[in-house]
């Protein structure tokens, strides 16, 4: 709807009239003044519908003022940078910002999906889970998809997110969340005891409502008031103010998250740098919840018409934007608030009468009003709205607590509404970590009661409602914050001025305007707004079993909408109670959960995005192998070159070339990711013999020797190749993913069991740069490097290591394979790496040396029958199911995992074994994980009996070669297996060694 | 004869015009990782006089001695820090005066990339990837200490109130890097609280 013009000739505390801005809204260029929110200077520009309503497409229009609306959803920015869903209330406007309105199809005026509020007595309470069962296989492909289209929310953008985020750590001695009157003093009265305050605020300006409360605080107006304590604040070195920021979580241990929107507000902020948000990660002392209330709407027939707003909103578009709502108004409320609403439109001059639902308001506003000369309807409610994309008229009809229908009625023309009934006070933040509630009638609303982490709730927060009290409250809790986390605090010593406020009448309940006629027969009272639940909807539930509020919340969707049932919640327990006659404290409430208001996924995600996303691990090499067109692979965060690809290769043919390389002249392999860790002391060889399956307390210095690691369950959990240094000192290597996890279970071991022993661990992985060079001529290429050590086979024999130098670089040699061929590894400092790699490759050209990458490593491994641990096991297997019985020592006495090495079902029959596995079609290769079973049947289930665990194309044998854990493996050698695959293909395979290659040892040993 | 080419983790990055604070790769630090046992009269004995200084004890503290600089890591490991041409040097001197006493010196001056962070904010940059409040009396200068850094490992030496040291392992220096370039970023200062005692 679009009409004539509303900003006021005059006012608006908020506003620069002086500097217009100029916006586009659903493609209309509207103006507004800066201080405006959207919400505001689209009011202005004379439009009420801002969006249509999630299940009903009900136009709908702003009710609240801040962080609380759930109508007035829009979606802001375009391309890349549009966001949804963001409330117009909290949308500071700038000159150019785009917005639009959303759940609308075609136009925001005529919607066809409005036709669901035609057939709306068809779409009752839990209508989707009643009707949309049957067929089964339409939810996925019809029902979903239609329902999505539908209902919902603004669309996601579909390019990256241009902008940046990030994260900040604070830590605080007191917390203080919110900027009113009662966070501003509490900070105030904690900031003077000398410890350091953080003061959140979700709103650009400090003061929360101070300006539109009633009363004076020594000469001032409250909101001068607000104004001196947060220029006051802002002036301490010791306090730290956070606008913009909304604090959306508190965890365990005074953990709290806060959500800060640094430029949404000013796009010349982005261009400066700033990221758009930042997630601050705060630390508390104590905290002080000075959060405030939420006004309540109240329950009448047709009560989400765009027009109706909240009572305090009302207020605010007058008072802060000079907007008024209209000009011939009605205010409906059921306490003494509203009236001061009332007054600052009848001093606006905007025409408002007052329907107020008690028998008899009493109080110093109600005297006033009736001063001014304002009609008041006692006793009364509104019992309908007339009107549908405006509202038009109201029936004011006679009203008794407890009535059901209404009998008469007067028709009075109006064009808004504004409505309170009473203040929940934001108990969120208090209860996401366990505070306990209570129910206080004189509010009808739940305050907090108890909390057993150091949190302090204020003011309106607290159920507190007067402004003297409330800064008392402040006081009290600001000093003894600054005493609780520091004893030694200075008391704050703030004297409070005497201050003057509205005597007020009493609050009464109603939870439910009767109307003319029953629910759903036009008129619907919402109780949800934003999810479409009405006062109905809550009665069927109940009538239908779902009795528990937790249960009635699910399957109604009643307060699940993205504002968290702020407004609905408590509106939603009325009508439940007078629904089944118990008491709201009997009823509870549903868990409150963060976040309190939604934030956005770029805060969330922070700077760690892009090359951030992950911490991504980098060998002293890495560079070259990009620079080789190297393809990756991830081994843990390690990126490892997987294969080198030339111009014009696939990868399948380069590492065909690669592993032909190392078989038939030299290759070389980054291998730097291996764990390495140094272990000293008197008792290491002791310390190393329980670590392995094997002795290791024999081995000769100057030798290498393979070992096997299980965990104390007997299951193999890393492998690798260790070296004694000197006869108190070795050098342990671990696979690439189990470094770290090594390193830390050495030392578990001789911090918790075995503290007798004299061993020291000291992880050195990334000291080093570690190359294999293997292949028949790997010697060659070692002796051309020009080591000053003697590489002939008969001093420098497999299984054995020098150190030494080559040239200018200090290196240590080991002559271990992985590959089946001659091969050294050979480690030099990690800033040398790339010099020696490179040195290595120019030694090697005449050899034909090539770089091979981890693909190449295990076909090569593969071939050669080596396992991997992690391939070739899966956690639940032994040494013995692998083959490698005789790495398990039977002469020590012990070690992990001998124990249970003895268990019976480990030592049993039928023990997957490992099996080399040739297919009948040499062409054929198994896939990855393919399962082995005892009889191929027509379909499932067939008796599985193993799995393929690793399974390639050998270029060395020029057919497909797999290893296998297989039930009696070794039994059954020579056997021919069957492998089902998906689609009903059946691949047969014969069970041979797992050593498909050079079963001797010769070239190894060469 | 081979010559040696050295290229520190972060050889070639650009010094970055824009950020607030100055970032820059320091690559001449060498570095022995020293496990011993603190109780060990005869090894706090021996290695002060390899040193020149004790080893510190207390949590969190460094002890210098000219250019030679000792970082308590735990009750029986220190990292010392010294010119890089020293170290392999001063690893074997330590490893002989240390022979028959427990402990295990090595050199690891390649094991770890160190980035230095200099100006005013340095603090408040290191916090946007860690928890610890930098901004609290507990670090002055001269404090050392083990923290989770944005997603990895790191060290912290706070050398002066506003020059920081962060050591992390070499194969994260350039996510490292990385993630300070984005922290520190000219428009993303914070002003969280001046330092408080």
């Amino acid at each position: 709807m679009t009409g004539k013009p509303y900003r006021l000739a005059s006012g608006g505390s908020r506003i620069d009239r002086s500097k217009p801005l100029s916006f586009s809204f659903d493609g209309r260029s509207l103006s507004g003044f800066a201080g405006d929110t959207i919400a505001s200077a689209v009011q202005a520009s004379g439009q009420r519908v801002f969006g249509r309503s999630y299940k009903y497409h009900r136009p709908r229009g702003v009710i609240g003022l801040g962080s609380e609306e759930m109508n007035a959803l829009i979606g802001v920015g375009v391309g890349a940078r549009h966001e949804p869903n963001l409330r117009a209330t909290q949308i500071e406007l700038f000159n150019g910002m785009t917005a639009v309105t959303q759940n609308r199809w075609p136009s925001l005026n005529f919607d066809i999906g409005a036709l669901n509020n035609k057939l709306s007595r068809f779409f009752p309470g839990g209508f989707y889970y009643k009707t949309f069962m049957w067929p089964r296989s339409f939810w996925k492909h019809v029902y979903e998809p239609v329902i999505r289209y539908a209902a919902g929310l603004g669309k996601a953008p579909e390019d990256r997110d241009p902008d940046t985020y990030e994260h900040m750590h604070i830590h605080a001695d007191v917390v203080v969340v919110g900027g009113g009157i009662a966070g501003l003093t509490a900070a105030e009265a904690a900031a003077a005891g000398g410890v350091r305050v953080l003061l959140i605020d979700e709103n650009p300006v400090l003061g929360g409502i101070a300006d539109l409360t009633a009363g004076k605080i020594g000469e001032v107006s409250v909101a001068d008031y607000a104004k001196a304590a947060a220029d006051r604040l802002a002036a301490l070195p010791n306090v730290q103010i956070l606008s913009r920021t909304t604090a959306v979580g508190h965890f365990h241990h005074n953990y709290m998250m806060a959500f800060e929107r640094v430029g949404d507000h000013d796009p010349s902020i982005l261009a400066n740098g700033a990221p758009r948000h930042r997630l601050w990660k705060i630390r508390a002392g104590h905290i002080v919840l000075a959060s405030g209330a939420l006004e309540r709407p109240i329950a009448f027939a047709n009560n989400d018409r765009p027009g109706i707003t909240l009572a305090s909103a009302v207020r605010g578009m007058v008072e802060r934007y000079g907007v008024a709502p209209g000009s011939n108004g009605v205010v409906f409320t059921n306490n003494d608030d509203a009236y001061l609403t009332a007054l600052a439109l009848k001093k606006a001059g905007v025409n408002v009468q007052i329907v107020d639902s008690r028998a008899r308001p009493q109080g110093d506003l109600v005297q006033k009003a009736i001063a001014e000369g304002i009609e008041i309807s006692a006793s009364s409610v509104i019992s309908k709205v007339e009107g549908t994309l405006n509202v038009k008229s109201v029936k004011i009809a006679a009203y008794r607590k407890g009535q059901g229908r209404v009998i008469t009625e007067k028709k009075v023309d109006c064009d808004f509404i504004a409505m309170s009934g009473g203040w929940n006070p934001a108990l969120h933040l208090w209860c996401h970590n366990g505070g306990k509630i209570r129910f206080d009638d004189g509010l009808a609303s739940f305050r907090p009661n108890t909390h057993t982490d150091a949190i302090t709730a204020v003011g309106a927060a607290n159920g507190t409602m007067s402004v003297a009290e409330t800064l008392a409250e402040a006081v009290a809790a600001g000093e003894g914050a600054a005493k609780a986390v520091n004893a030694k605090a200075k008391a704050a010593k703030i004297k409070l001025p005497a201050i003057e406020e509205p005597v007020r009448g009493a609050l009464e309940a109603i939870w439910f305007a009767p109307a003319t006629g029953g629910y759903n027969e036009g008129n619907k009272h919402f109780i949800d707004f934003q999810n479409d639940v009405t006062a109905a909807d809550l009665e069927l539930a109940q009538r239908e079993g779902y009795e528990s509020v937790e249960h009635t919340k699910r399957y109604t969707t009643f307060g699940m909408a993205t504002d968290q049932g702020k407004t609905s919640n408590l509106n939603g327990l009325g009508v439940l109670s007078e629904a089944t006659g118990r008491s709201i404290p009997e009823i509870g409430v549903t868990t409150f959960r963060p976040p309190y208001t939604p934030y956005s996924f770029g805060a969330i995600a922070g700077s760690l995005t892009k090359e951030l996303f992950l911490p991504i691990r980098r060998t002293p090499v890495f560079q070259w192998h990009k620079d080789k067109g190297a393809v990756f692979e991830p081994v843990g965060q390690w990126r490892r070159a997987y294969t080198y690809p030339a111009a014009g290769e696939d990868k399948h043919a380069s590492i065909t070339r690669e592993i032909l390389a190392v078989r038939n002249k030299v290759g070389l392999l980054d291998a730097s990711t291996l764990g390495k860790i140094e272990i000293k002391g008197p008792d290491a060889a002791e310390f190393l013999d329980r670590m392995y399956t094997n002795m290791f307390s024999t081995l000769k210095v100057g030798k290498c020797r393979y070992g096997l690691m299980m965990n104390e369950l007997g299951f193999l959990s890393d492998d690798g190749v260790t070296v004694r240094l000197a006869d108190d000192h070795f050098l342990m290597h671990t696979t690439s993913g189990g470094a770290d996890r090594i390193s830390a279970w050495l030392e578990e071991w001789l911090q918790t069991e075995w503290t007798q022993y004299k061993v020291f661990v000291t992880p050195v992985t990334e000291q080093w740069a570690q190359f294999a060079i293997a292949g028949p001529r790997a010697r060659e290429v070692l002796a051309k490097l020009g080591p000053d050590f003697d590489v002939s086979n008969e001093a420098f024999p497999h299984m054995s290591f020098k150190i030494g130098r080559m040239g200018g670089y200090p290196v240590r040699v080991f002559r271990i394979s992985f590959s089946g061929e001659q091969s050294y590894e050979v480690a030099t400092p990690a800033n040398l790496g790339r010099g020696l790699w490179d040195a290595i490759l120019a030694a090697g050209e005449e050899f034909g040396i090539e770089a091979y990458g981890t693909e190449a490593l295990h076909v090569l491994r593969a071939e050669k029958g080596y396992i991997v641990v992690g391939d070739e096991t899966d956690g639940t297997t032994t040494p013995i199911d692998v083959g490698l019985e005789g790495l398990v020592s039977k002469k020590k006495a012990d070690f992990i995992g001998k124990r249970s090495l003895e268990q019976s079902y480990l030592k049993g029959p039928n023990r997957k074994q490992l099996v080399g596995l040739l297919t009948e079609d040499p062409n054929e290769v198994l896939p990855d994980g393919a399962y082995a079973v005892r009889e191929v049947k027509d379909k499932p289930p067939m008796a599985m009996i193993g799995q393929v665990t690793s399974t390639y194309m050998s270029p060395t044998l020029g057919r497909s070669i797999a290893m296998a854990l297989i039930e009696n493996g070794r039994a059954r050698m020579g056997e021919t297996i069957s492998f089902p695959l998906e689609g009903g293909k059946v691949v047969k395979a014969k069970l041979v060694s797992p050593v498909f290659y050079d079963q001797d040892g010769g070239r190894i040993n060469a | 004869m081979l010559e040696a080419r050295f290229e520190s983790p972060l050889a070639g990055r650009e010094v970055p015009a824009d950020t607030y604070v100055s970032m820059r790769e320091i690559s001449e630090r060498g570095m022995i990782d020293l496990r011993g046992s603190a109780a060990d009269r005869k090894f706090m004995a021996t290695a002060k006089s390899a040193l020149g200084v004790d080893l510190p004890k207390q949590p969190r503290t460094t002890a210098t001695w000219g250019d030679v600089r000792v970082f308590w890591l735990s009750p029986d490991q220190w990292l010392i820090t010294c010119p890089r041409a020293k170290a392999q040097e001063m690893a074997d001197q330590l490893s002989q005066d240390l022979a028959g006493v427990h402990s295990l010196a090595v050199n690891v001056s390649d094991m770890r990339a160190v980035i230095r962070l200099e100006g005013e904010g340095v603090r408040e940059v290191v916090m946007k990837g860690t928890a610890i409040d930098l901004t609290h009396g507990d670090y002055p200068p001269g404090t050392v200490r083990r923290m989770r850094f944005a997603e990895v490992a790191a060290l912290l030496h706070i050398v002066e109130d506003n020059v920081i040291d962060i050591y992390v392992f070499r194969s994260f220096a350039q996510y490292t890097w990385d993630f300070l370039r984005k922290a520190a970023r000219k428009g993303t200062e914070v002003r969280i609280f001046p330092k408080a005692g």
